[in-house]
């Protein structure tokens, strides 16, 4: 018998991330790198760890392995306990049959046998899209004290982008009345950040309904939270006003890391009260060389910089060689950037080589992607905006 | 190697490191801007499969106990085996403040005794290396010799009046060993990483403990040789290797490795090197950072000028502060317009607005823990 938990956190981490285009080929949305040493999920795992959220189920279904491997046992984000822990969910087989997840609210349903194992009061779930760092302990305490049966979490948009969100109208004690996804003339500007907490009991009762209901599409913004308006259930919206970053494109994922550079950063990754956890490759410090111009910049262990960085976020095991000039630019972990080759405005993705000469991206214009494990030839040219995987042809 | 097992020694003499070891053990302290020495010896354990290591204690240990943790960051937090951590005043037997390694194992016999393994690595901690050493377990069977001892022929390992050296007839058989010579005569200097039988050890410990000696090179390893019972074999490590026994070979492995060669020898790909985790942000620079060769740790923030320095995790330097042939150790603090050369700063010491702090080239000034000027 396990010791009951008063909150289980499920995060669905199975999303493909389509629009994050060849980024996403191999890796999960939630596994992609992100601000020099971090991948999405260490945003919400570490915000779990930090709210005292010690078993935490990840859903998987687009591409796991990377995913897997990366949460291992838990232990960077110290939730390799033996009460609990990250435990990986991809769907399975049973008698009935075996099916992939249909939806956010199906693929919770699949998995109550895992939440009622830990008899939790309260679940909390989770996406693994954002970049933020929240206190889930404060919205339960919340959740709590208005005796909710939902609780959702909302931050401010600006009133003219309101009608691209799903907004929660609300009355004057912050319970919710009525949710609309994306309005076309929007009564407030709280937009819903994928973020719930349930009461457990009731979420099972709406789990069941909604997926005895074959007309549904098991979402958890499309049918469980109208349904439960509809019953006159208590939910009520959690206001959130720190940094939130949606990183569903290339073009918000490259902005979220220039986010870090900006003086003073919109979000404090310094704080060592909520620091963001992440698994460690194990390398030695960084080596800024003789000749070398670094300004601006993030840059991380196992990194080797003998060129020029300006304005850029350098993950682990990097090398800048001689001549070569990165602006602008995200290079993620192993990648090499050759001798004399020019990197503007462009996402190099894990484990690439730019050759030598070779001129990617320009100053302006949309965000140049180098895909995981491409070998640019010397002396090639990239344009703004273009996307270069191995079976790019040149 | 399921069948070994490891021992770290950490008592070595530091009294040339004068303020560097007043609160910690050389195995304790912090090199190459993450890293503590005791990183290396036991990564090299770890690299070679041993999954029982034990760390003898000697003083000073509080720091050394809080690096290693539960043995974690290294996978030796296994439950049968795992990292033991062995402080002195254990038990009846063990006599507390040791008069030397010998006194040490015997200590600690009944660890020893309750391991499994039939071989044991036996390694010092002041000196760092990063070693193939499952290579040097395979050679200790192959030559079938009672002890193994691991040497180098580099000759920045070579001191008067301090270490072992080994000589070798042409089988790699230790023919002769000289031990703290004023002038060293053989150029094959004891790294203090030994191979042998545990039980083997045991008994031979225990033997010349009853005689009333105390110290395993002299007393144990010397005697060997000379009566010529057991067959002694040396094997050669062709590696970087770096005694930390003064404030100057201190400083001078943590400039060397601003080589890349140097550093490629010591950081192999093929053998990581495992440390104690902090969890700090990537190093971030300013508009107006200037770095040339130099070693960079997570968790910096840097606005001012760094040359030829090693900076250690969360290490702020500030705008028209000028850093220049130093190690600054963890949290240390450069601010606006200070000058500092020459200078190894303790953790958490700061520098204040202004001041101007320049060491002689050869004799670094070292500021302690805290400090601030």
């Amino acid at each position: 018998m396990l010791r009951k938990k008063t909150c289980v956190a499920m995060l669905l981490a199975g999303g493909q991330g389509s629009r994050l285009g060849i980024l996403t080929k191999k890796v999960a949305k939630p596994a992609v790198p992100y601000g020099g040493k971090y991948r999405i999920i260490d945003f919400p795992l570490s915000n779990c760890t930090n709210s005292g959220i010690d078993t935490v189920g990840v859903l998987t279904q687009y591409q796991p392995l990377e995913l897997n491997s990366y949460i291992g046992s838990g232990a960077p984000w110290d939730l390799d306990i033996s009460n609990g822990g990250v435990f990986i969910l991809p769907p399975y087989q049973t008698v009935k049959g075996s099916e992939w997840y249909r939806g956010t609210a199906n693929a919770i349903y699949q998995n109550m046998s895992f939440i009622e194992e830990y008899n939790p009061d309260y679940v909390l779930i989770l996406s693994g899209d954002h970049i933020y760092k929240m206190d889930y302990n404060a919205m339960l305490n919340d959740h709590i004290r208005n005796d909710a049966d939902a609780t959702i979490a909302v931050r401010p948009v600006p009133w003219e982008e309101a009608s691209r969100f799903g907004i929660m109208n609300t009355d004057d004690e912050n319970r919710i009345i009525e949710f609309e996804e994306k309005p076309k003339k929007p009564k407030s500007n709280k937009a819903s950040m994928g973020v719930y907490i349930f009461t457990w009991e009731k979420l099972r009762k709406y789990l069941m309904d909604d997926e005895a209901d074959k007309k549904s599409s098991n979402d958890f913004g499309k049918n469980i939270i109208p349904n439960m308006l509809g019953d006159q259930q208590r939910l009520f919206a959690y206001n959130f006003e720190g940094y939130w970053k949606d990183v569903g494109t290339i073009e918000s994922l490259w902005e979220a890391n220039m986010d870090l550079l900006s003086d003073p950063a919109p979000i404090n990754l310094h704080d060592k009260s909520w620091r963001i956890y992440a698994k460690n490759a194990g390398f030695p410090p960084h080596y800024i060389a003789k000749g070398a111009s670094v300004v601006d910049s993030l840059i991380t262990e196992g990194s080797e910089i003998y060129g020029t960085v300006h304005h850029s976020i350098i993950f682990a095991g990097v090398t800048v060689e001689e001549g070569a000039n990165v602006q602008d630019s995200v290079i993620m972990p192993g990648s090499v950037i050759k001798r004399g080759a020019v990197v503007r405005r462009t996402i190099v993705a894990e484990n690439a080589a730019i050759g030598a000469g070779a001129i990617v991206g320009e100053e302006t214009g949309n965000i140049a992607v180098i895909g995981q494990g491409v070998t640019l030839p010397a002396g090639t040219s990239v344009a703004a905006g273009v996307q270069v995987d191995q079976d790019t042809t040149f | 190697m399921k069948n070994a097992m490891g021992i770290i020694y950490t008592g070595e003499n530091d009294s040339r490191l004068r303020e560097l070891t007043m609160l910690r053990a050389i195995a304790a302290l912090p090199v190459a801007a993450r890293f503590r020495v005791i990183d290396f010896q036991v990564s090299s354990m770890v690299n070679a499969g041993i999954k029982n290591i034990g760390v003898i204690m000697q003083k000073n240990y509080h720091s050394l106990m809080d690096h290693l943790g539960s043995g974690k960051e290294w996978d030796l937090h296994g439950k049968n085996e795992g990292l033991h951590i062995l402080p002195p005043f254990l038990t009846r037997e063990n006599v507390g403040v040791y008069t030397g390694l010998l006194d040490a194992i015997r200590s600690n016999t009944n660890y020893l005794e309750r391991s499994k393994q039939e071989t044991l690595v036996l390694s010092g901690s002041d000196i760092i290396y990063n070693a193939r050493m499952e290579e040097i377990l395979r050679f200790h069977q192959d030559t079938g010799a009672a002890v193994t001892l691991m040497y180098t022929k580099d000759p920045s390992m070579r001191r008067n009046e301090l270490g072992t050296y080994l000589n070798l007839d042409e089988a790699g058989n230790i023919v002769d060993m000289e031990i703290q010579p004023t002038n060293p005569s053989y150029e094959n200097s004891y790294m203090k990483v030994m191979i042998i039988k545990r039980e083997l050890l045991l008994n031979l410990v225990d033997k010349a403990v009853a005689h009333g000696l105390h110290d395993l090179d002299r007393d144990l390893l010397m005697k060997m040789v000379q009566e010529g019972q057991y067959k002694l074999n040396a094997y050669e490590y062709k590696g970087e290797c770096w005694r930390i026994d003064s404030v100057q070979s201190y400083f001078k492995f943590n400039m060397d490795i601003l080589d890349p060669e140097k550093r490629k020898g010591i950081f192999r790909d093929e053998l990581p090197v495992y440390t104690k985790v902090r969890d700090e942000m990537p190093a971030l620079y300013g508009d107006n950072a200037n770095v040339v060769n130099s070693l960079i740790a997570d968790g910096c923030q840097i606005e001012g000028t760094v040359e030829n320095s090693v900076l250690f995790r969360g290490v702020r330097v500030a705008p028209d502060a000028h850093i220049k042939n130093c190690i600054i150790m963890q949290d240390g603090q450069v601010h606006f317009g200070a000058y500092i050369e020459n200078c190894i700063l303790d953790k958490q010491s700061v520098i204040k607005r202004n001041a101007k702090l320049i060491g002689p080239d050869a004799y670094p000034i070292v500021i302690g823990k805290n400090v601030v000027i």
